[in-house]
């Protein structure tokens, strides 16, 4: 068996550039990987639309990097003629009539989408657990969890299965995963991506992000589906320039802030002596550190549960079995239909934000929760403005623990957002937050460091996450450690 | 004592934009059911809004002739409930920052100019048209995201005719200004009335009358609705706090629904439109795009002597209006122009289908025509002869006469001589004159138009014949 998707992307380019390999060796290879896997990465594996796509690239000239490079898709992302479920029940036979505008760049980019991963239900979770399709298994131990939302895609790109995916990120759910499977990923500026096909959930913090091997294959992901869209209003016309341009600069001189709020008694030791390693590698090299407060951070998780299931609860009013997706047989009357329909097409996580989101907005509710919500969150976007009015970057750990046991938790509805605490502010304030792996605990689980930007500073980030990357050199491939 | 009525009216117009306010589907409601639809309509998942700007800036046109404030940083808010017509689950409303606020209009009932306050202007999208067939419903997704602007008055009516009036003043303002076509009978304007009856200060418990569908039927159920509330305080009952419809064929309001008290709507701030700036070039470009309204127009066509009928028969027809209104910077005669316009030229513009704008009735041609007639070098017959050829070919108004071979008698000889043949047919006419009785002149002159076959110079006529009698 070939391993030609072991190889870096910049290689297997020369070699089809070189027609030493063609795209459908790639593809037949991930299809393989696949296969083979028991990891329960992927909902959907197009291998018919994959291989007829390499097919087709065969007379076409390599004209890109990423050109022939099979790529998995979150299943919330939707893709033309070809299922998508957003793991739920109720779109468990939806065939979409119209690809998302990241789809539309992949394809443009000549790329070749392989499958939808796995995830939970309509991106409510954080370890995938909600899925209708059942959990998929973490590649550094099948007993822990992949984190989530996007877990399909962390685990897919850790176990080398694909090199790139996409997955979306409304309070972590890249990053979080990320650094469960020790994995580069990126949630960019609200508005680098554009959202359009992307079935949303909270709409002002939901954003689609690269999932990627390393910090180089990263920053060249998201330079091909960056950009304004005129379909989605909320998408920038901040201009989009090369997200490596940074990438093995110096980082002496940087200016680096670690909240305190980031390094208290919610994180474990063994996270936070990973961190702090890096904190001293980071002295070493030149940068400055410094420990600041960031006001209102403590606040992020409730304001993500106002504000997230706030527009959950409408967002997801649509799935009522009248126009797509699953639909109850003989309904007695419309009540009967949408209440059925839901009832029995709703996973139980998803039921009970709809409900919260729906008592949040309710009446006077709106005044006392929501609107309040959306006063603090200002909050952390001024005080985050203050800090990167001083500081190049923001550190810290990415999830308080690492990837926990599967049957961890699974009573205790409220645990999945204070694991997530460290995330969310991101999310809150509009900023990217990345995930770079930065070792392992004594059990070999990963362990990540999060990376928080100024608004449209991607590129510096990778520039401090290369820095790390390329000073660690760790072995990032779960198949080699057993 | 009696009991005093307290009407407001909430208002929704579909905007004439070319395409619909959320999607670029073609606003086109009206044509094949589900035809102008796309997945932005259908509310498909994963989908986002876009936002029309001309949508922005006919409405922001209507706040403005509303005498509204302006919202100038406003947003879009989340209107949350289950309907079939619902693609979305929700529809995508103004309620926090409408485009307008606090405005008013002016309406008149007798004579009596009254101030009706507007709460506010919204900007909002169209649900599916429901159509029910047997047992089963059909959706038509044309009309789902057609823009609207609801009108929301203060309880600031008191009577039928207030009502009326007012419906009808922003009719005519929408109409005038290219906001709506408002067509009520078609649905393009909806009136929803609500009404209250009390004896005191203290308002009764009102009920809304939806969706009524003319301008006269406004008038009729509050009518009914008052007499019907006015019976059950009468008998010592209470009014409910419900909707119902006016039932045209019985003349009367009938209940559809009792309204739930506190309605939860759980309105939230729209996520996926940003905030939309209204900047102070943008309302001026607007402002200087508003045409002459009715009002305006009726003031002007009365000044120049057209009649309260007339000119309200102009007003009715807007393009007709919109031709007349040419001529403002013109001397000719709009009395003439005005009698032609609702006359022979409307006549045929009916017969032929077409738009004034679409015939060869320039403006010089017009005015050449108009003053011959005023002139009297041509009467309404030559008019009526020449028209055909003035409204389909180049030709100018002379060279039309001529090639018609249309004499028109002006030489005083040859007329004095009709005048004198006609006099002594009729002397008995001749001797009334003399005995005081002027009536007989129009006599006279109809028969010597009709000696003259019509061709003779009727002004001319008219001056020769009365010196020929006062002699």
């Amino acid at each position: 068996m070939n391993k030609y998707l072991d190889l870096s992307i910049k290689e297997i380019n020369e070699l089809l550039k070189n027609k030493k390999i063609k795209p459908i060796d790639l593809v037949n290879e991930a299809i393989e990987r696949i296969e083979n896997s028991d990891l329960n990465a992927f909902i959907t594996l197009d291998k018919e639309g994959a291989i007829k796509k390499a097919k087709e690239l065969e007379d076409k000239e390599v004209d890109n990097l990423l050109f022939g490079i099979p790529i998995a898709l979150k299943d919330n992302i939707v893709t033309k003629g070809l299922l998508t479920t957003a793991a739920s029940h109720i779109l468990d036979n939806f065939i979409p009539i119209y690809d998302a505008t990241v789809v539309e760049k992949i394809n443009d980019a000549n790329m070749i989408i392989i499958g939808k991963t796995n995830m939970d239900e309509f991106a409510m979770g954080s370890t995938s657990r909600t899925s209708y399709y059942g959990a998929p298994l973490n590649p550094w131990d099948k007993t822990r969890v992949t984190g989530g939302s996007s877990g399909g895609s962390a685990a897919c790109v850790s176990a080398r299965l694909v090199p790139f995916a996409l997955g979306s990120d409304t309070g972590g759910s890249i990053r979080q995963p990320s650094s469960y499977c020790g994995i580069v990923g990126m949630k960019p500026t609200y508005g680098r991506v554009s959202r359009y096909g992307l079935i949303a959930f909270g709409s002002s913090l939901d954003q689609i992000g690269p999932m990627t091997r390393n910090v180089y294959e990263n920053a060249c992901l998201l330079n091909v589906i960056s950009g304004r869209d005129d379909k989605d209003l909320t998408s920038s016309h901040a201009k989009v320039e090369d997200f490596t341009r940074k990438i093995g600069n110096s980082i002496k001189g940087m200016k680096i802030a670690v909240p305190n709020f980031f390094m208290s008694d919610i994180v474990d030791d063994e996270v936070k002596d990973k961190v702090n390693e890096i904190i001293e590698l980071l002295k070493k090299e030149g940068a400055s550190i410094d420990y600041i407060d960031i006001d209102y951070l403590e606040n992020a998780v409730t304001l993500y549960q106002i504000i997230g299931m706030g527009e959950a609860s409408s967002n997801l009013a649509r799935f009522d079995g009248v126009k797509f997706g699953f639909s109850i047989k003989e309904p007695k009357n419309v009540d009967d239909l949408y209440g059925k329909t839901r009832g029995e097409g709703f996973g139980e996580e998803v039921k009970r934000r709809i409900m919260v989101g729906s008592y949040l907005l309710s009446g006077e509710n709106a005044k006392i929760y929501y609107n309040k919500a959306l006063q603090i969150r200002n909050g952390i976007r001024e005080s985050f403005k203050k800090a990167f009015e001083k500081y190049d970057l923001i550190i810290g750990p990415n999830a308080t623990t690492v990837a926990y046991s599967q049957d961890e938790g699974l009573n205790d509805p409220l645990r999945s957002f204070y694991d997530d605490a460290l995330v969310f502010p991101a999310n809150m304030a509009g900023l990217p937050g990345m995930n770079v792996p930065i070792g392992f605990n004594n059990d070999n689980l990963p362990i990540g460091l999060q990376i928080i930007g100024n608004v449209w500073d991607e590129a510096t980030m990778y520039q401090l996450a290369s820095f790390i990357e390329g000073k660690l050199e760790l072995n990032l491939d779960p198949r080699e450690v057993k | 004592m009696e009991y005093k009525k307290t009407i407001g009216i909430e208002i929704h117009c579909e905007l004439k934009t070319n395409t619909k306010i959320y999607s670029d589907s073609i606003n086109g409601y009206g044509t094949t059911a589900n035809s102008n639809v796309n997945v932005v309509d259908l509310g498909y998942p994963g989908t986002l809004p876009t936002l029309n700007e001309n949508v922005i800036r006919t409405a922001l046109k209507a706040a403005l002739i509303l005498n509204c404030d302006i919202n100038k940083i406003m947003h879009f808010d989340r209107k949350n409930y289950f309907y079939p017509d619902l693609p979305k689950g929700y529809q995508i409303t103004q309620a926090e920052t409408p485009i307008g606020v606090n405005g008013y209009v002016m309406i008149e009932v007798d004579g009596t100019p009254k101030k009706v306050r507007i709460h506010d202007i919204h900007i909002e999208e169209d649900t599916c048209k429901s159509i029910h067939y047997k047992h089963h419903s059909f959706l038509d997704f044309n009309r789902a995201g057609v823009p609207l602007i609801e009108i929301v008055t203060e309880a600031d009516m008191n009577t039928p005719e207030e009502a009326m009036a007012y419906v009808e003043k922003l009719r005519e303002l929408f109409l005038y200004a290219d906001i709506s076509d408002c067509k009520i009978e078609e649905g393009s304007m909806r009136c929803d009335v609500n009404i209250s009856i009390s004896k005191t200060d203290e308002l009764g418990t009102r009920a809304e009358i939806k969706n009524i569908g003319s301008i006269s039927n406004v008038g009729r159920a509050i009518v009914k609705e008052a007499e019907r509330q006015e019976e059950l305080l009468e008998n010592g009952e209470e009014v409910c706090f419900a909707t119902y419809r006016y039932d045209e064929k019985n003349d009367k309001t009938i209940m559809m629904r009792v309204k739930e008290a506190g309605n939860d709507y759980r309105y939230f701030p729209e996520p996926d439109i940003p905030f939309v700036e209204i900047t102070d070039e943008m309302i001026k470009e607007v402002k200087d795009s508003i045409p002459m309204l009715a009002g305006e127009r009726r003031k002007e066509y009365e000044k120049r002597g057209i009649t309260t009928l007339n000119a309200n028969k102009i007003i009715q027809n807007r393009i007709i209006s919109n031709y007349l209104n040419l001529f403002l910077d013109t001397d000719i005669n709009f009395v003439i122009a005005s009698n032609l316009l609702l006359g022979d030229i409307s006549a045929y513009l009916n017969k032929s289908e077409k738009s004034i704008f679409d015939t060869n009735l320039y403006k010089d041609k017009f005015i050449d025509v108009v003053n011959k007639l005023d002139k009297g070098s041509i009467n309404s017959k030559v008019f009526k002869d020449i028209l055909v050829d003035l409204m389909e070919t180049d030709d100018s108004v002379d060279e039309i006469i001529a090639n018609k071979g249309i004499k028109i008698i002006s030489d005083p000889n040859e007329l004095i001589n009709v005048i004198k043949t006609v006099l002594d047919n009729n002397a008995s006419s001749v001797s009334d004159y003399k005995g005081g009785n002027e009536r007989v002149i129009k006599y006279l002159m109809g028969q010597i138009m009709k000696e003259t076959k019509g061709s003779a110079n009727p002004e001319l006529v008219n001056k020769l014949l009365l010196e020929e009698l006062n002699k």
